[in-house]
């Protein structure tokens, strides 16, 4: 698993890339933590390479949308790929998370 | 005539004046019958006296007559016997006995031949009436021997005077005869010899005459007998001398008769009632003196009573016609007075054909009438009242039955409809009927399946009707509820038994059975609060044994047992409540458990212990043993049946992991791996990933107590059907399957953090199930394999 953060044209971007399983969780939630840092800009997580996620994942996910949402920041995700946007919906993320 | 009789039986005027005037006549008839009775006695005592009188009075007359003709007869005797020298003097003396008593027929003086020696051989001063004038001529001749007759012949015979019998004295100048009776004394000279006869006559008819000159009645007559019944004096002359009083009894017996006659020939007096040429007549009869005959009287009764026939007849008609009259006036009376009672019955009738608003007559009288008239104006009142009241109880008992219906329906509706069979379900199937004994019952049952277990339940509360459907009501949502987090029969019963105890202010209750089966091992947990044990129906019929619990719902504080049982695969669980077995006939009779067992051994016997079978072969043993008896209570059965068929194993593969979540990549590639196998797609493959790393990392992060070391087996097998992930580890007992779902639809800022663990498995997986074994949690997953594997 493999989590960079970039800053691109003013947004930060989080790009996943592997299987976000329980064991990848702790590390990635480390990585992106720098996100909740962020005031003011809108972040995109790009998910082309992300392979799998597990609940641990979506939590990493939901606390960056929350800390955000209190900061009137904005969180889109990106090139999500078929099965995983099948657990967004199957968790009902897809309903509170934006795509582009 | 039966016409009348109706018409007669529907006027009430016309019954009652006939009864009143029939009663009247019969008063009449006894009170005037006594009076004509005695009347008739007395007049007829009457009529006796008088003719008794009349008769004395004739009677008397005749003894006159006789005495007059006796003394001058006498008399003449003394003037006779003291001028026998002077012949010519006889004339004188006859024709003087004539002229003094112009009554007598004639008078002779008669001597013995020749002695007048002068006259020659007949001398007898002959005197009689001839025309107007009294002729005295010499009376003997040869052809008129006088000495020989028998007026001349008695008394020289007898030497005393005599009346003679009745005889025809022939006038040889007129050659007439007349009926006579004489008087006849001899003469004597001085030395006493007999030298001549006075004979004196009376005319009979002249004599009957007399007699029956003075009648009592118009149609009274006299008679007269002799000494040998002869008539002397009788209306019919042809009878007189030719004729006795006993010629008729000879030809027609009449003992009345005879014995009159023999009565008058004794010289009785009295008086007789008899038929005398068919009339009834009254006879008085008496002697008359020294004649030695008998006169009487005979009166007719219809001469007797007619005046009193008359008045009889006349009061008979005035009372008929007064009787007539009365009836009459009676009706007119009763009808008059009756008519307000028959305007009262036309308007009761209008009243009665629904128009309750009628104005009812107003009569103005304070008679019973008047009474019945105001009483039914009241009740006219009181109906519209009590009609409007009606309306509108009927009006509310509508509603209420409404409502009631909606409240079955709403309360059916609360128990599940649809029955898993062999076509929807591998593992168990299931059927159930509720029968409410009024609209809405105290029954219950419920079942549905969490994860691999079937939880049910069957329950009866006490009562019936809408407090019991409350209370069931209650019941059943409590026991989804509860089971929604709990796994365990007994936990579940202890804390619905807290729950609804606690708001329990009625002290009602309800006798349940919750069971809950685990579909894939056949093992049941079942906890019986006081309800009737279920029966097994499967290798043999026989009960469930059940520990003795109390009923849900009076001790908050009641710890309920738990039991366990195997229930094989084909083998009926059938579950009813006391509505089966206490199910009446007529006669008050119940169904009991020996029939129902009775019935369950014959459905296995032949082979048709399905749910939908067992229940329909009950129901309708319950029916035809109950007849038209009316349901007495609620009648519920449930049946639930093992069919799961545990198919072998096509793949069989397990890892074991310790407690650490790095292990998860190996985890997943196991679970990768196995997906593949049995050819699950990549989404199908991912979604069980997620589903069986939730399940594991939770064992990880919670089975064991913080750093200590421990392991968790992950077992996959598959059969043609599914593919099952067994997690197994030694920690502390924990059922995931318990914590509550998560709400999807909740804001980003709502949402928890925790909590998806669970949703997923639940939602990746067709089913999960957690069972405590042997100091082990197990956890099974399953999922269905698809066409596509």
């Amino acid at each position: 698993m493999k989590t960079t953060i970039q800053e691109q044209d003013g947004r930060m971007v989080a790009i996943l890339v592997g299987s976000l399983d329980t064991s990848a969780a702790p590390e990635t939630e480390k990585t992106m933590s720098t996100l909740n840092d962020v005031e003011g800009k809108d972040i995109i997580i790009d998910c082309t390479g992300l392979e799998y996620i597990s609940s641990a994942g979506l939590r990493i996910f939901l606390g960056i949308l929350q800390n955000a949402e209190e900061k009137g920041g904005n969180v889109y995700i990106k090139g999500i790929n078929e099965n995983v946007r099948t657990i967004f919906q199957i968790t009902g993320f897809s309903n509170i998370f934006k795509f582009i | 005539m039966n016409g009348i009789i109706a018409y007669i039986r529907s006027k009430l005027s016309i019954k009652v004046s006939l009864r009143v005037v029939v009663s009247a006549a019969i008063l009449f008839i006894a009170a005037l019958g006594l009076l004509f009775f005695q009347a008739r006695e007395a007049v007829s005592q009457e009529a006796i006296s008088r003719a008794t009188q009349i008769l004395d009075k004739t009677s008397l007359r005749v003894d006159s007559i006789l005495n007059r003709v006796e003394v001058a007869s006498d008399m003449t005797k003394w003037l006779v016997q003291r001028n026998l020298d002077q012949a010519d003097s006889m004339f004188v003396y006859s024709h003087s006995m004539l002229e003094n008593n112009p009554d007598f027929y004639n008078c002779s003086v008669a001597f013995e031949p020749y002695y007048f020696e002068e006259k020659g051989r007949y001398f007898s001063a002959f005197t009689k009436h001839v025309g107007d004038s009294i002729r005295t001529i010499q009376g003997g001749s040869d052809s008129y021997q006088y000495f020989f007759v028998d007026w001349y012949l008695m008394p020289k015979l007898l030497d005393r005077p005599c009346w003679t019998e009745p005889y025809f004295d022939l006038d040889v100048a007129t050659n007439t005869s007349e009926m006579v009776t004489s008087y006849c004394q001899t003469i004597k000279d001085k030395q006493g010899r007999m030298i001549g006869v006075i004979n004196t006559s009376l005319s009979i008819n002249w004599l009957s005459k007399t007699i029956s000159a003075v009648k009592p009645y118009p149609h009274s007559y006299s008679i007269m007998i002799g000494r040998g019944g002869t008539y002397i004096v009788h209306p019919d002359t042809t009878k007189i001398t030719r004729q006795t009083i006993f010629t008729q009894t000879l030809e027609q017996p009449d003992t009345a008769m005879t014995a009159l006659g023999h009565a008058m020939q004794r010289g009785e007096a009295g008086v007789k009632q008899m038929n005398i040429d068919g009339k009834d007549s009254y006879v008085l009869y008496k002697p008359l003196g020294k004649t030695g005959c008998s006169m009487a009287i005979v009166c007719p009764e219809s001469d007797i009573f007619r005046g009193f026939d008359r008045l009889q007849n006349t009061i008979m008609t005035i009372v008929a016609v007064g009787l007539l009259l009365m009836l009459y006036f009676f009706i007119r009376i009763i009808t008059f007075e009756l008519d307000p009672l028959r305007r009262l019955a036309t308007e009761a009738e209008t009243i009665a054909s629904g128009q309750f608003d009628a104005e009812l007559p107003d009569f103005q009288r304070i008679d019973e009438i008047g009474q019945l008239s105001h009483s039914f104006g009241n009740m006219q009142q009181s109906l519209v009242k009590y009609i409007e009241e009606l309306k509108k109880t009927t009006a509310q008992k509508a509603t209420i039955e409404s409502d009631l219906r909606i409240a079955s329906k709403i309360q059916l509706g609360m128990l599940p409809e649809k029955f898993p069979t062999r076509a929807d379900r591998d593992d168990v199937q299931i059927f159930a009927s509720l029968t409410p004994a009024k609209e809405v019952g105290g029954d219950l049952f419920d079942f549905y399946f969490r994860d691999e277990k079937l939880f049910f339940c069957i329950g009866d509360v006490s009562g019936k009707g809408v407090p019991a459907s409350l209370f069931m009501a209650v019941t059943r949502s409590t026991f989804r509820t509860v089971s929604a987090h709990e796994s365990m029969p007994d936990r579940i019963v202890t804390i619905m038994n807290k729950t609804i105890a606690d708001m329990n202010k009625n002290h009602m209750f309800v006798t349940l059975f919750v069971g809950v089966l685990d579909l894939p091992t056949g093992r049941m947990h079942y906890c019986n609060a006081g309800h009737d044990a279920p029966l097994l129906v499967g290798t043999g019929v026989g009960k469930l044994p059940c520990d003795s619990n109390i009923p849900v719902g009076f001790m908050p504080k009641w710890k309920f047992s738990l039991q366990e049982a195997q229930i094989f695969t084909g083998t009926t669980i059938f579950l009813f409540t006391d509505g089966l077995t206490e199910a009446m006939d007529a006669n008050k009779a119940q169904f009991q458990m020996e029939r129902v067992n009775e019935v369950a051994a014959r459905a296995l016997a032949n082979q048709q212990h399905e749910p939908r079978q067992l229940i329909e072969q009950m129901t309708d043993a319950v029916h035809q043993f109950v007849g038209n008896a009316e349901q007495s209570d609620d009648l519920t059965m449930m049946a639930i049946q093992y069919i799961w068929q545990h198919n072998d194993a096509r793949m069989r593969k397990s890892i074991m992991l310790p407690n650490d979540i790095q292990e998860v990549p190996r985890l997943n590639a196991f679970v990768e791996d196995a997906c593949q196998t049995v050819g699950f797609d990549e989404i199908d493959t991912m979604k069980i990933k997620m589903a069986v790393e939730e399940a594991v990392v939770n064992v990880m992060e919670y089975a064991y107590p913080s750093g200590e070391h421990g392991d968790v087996t992950i077992e996959a097998t598959s059969n043609d059907v599914r593919l099952k992930f067994t997690i197994i580890d030694g920690g502390k007992p924990f059922d995931p399957t318990v914590q509550s779902a998560i709400d999807t639809s909740l804001s980003a800022k709502e949402r928890k953090i925790g909590g998806l663990g669970i949703h997923i498995m639940r939602q990746n997986m067709d089913s999960i199930n957690y069972e405590r074994l042997n100091n082990l949690n197990v956890l099974t997953l399953r999922k269905k394999l698809n066409n596509k594997n």
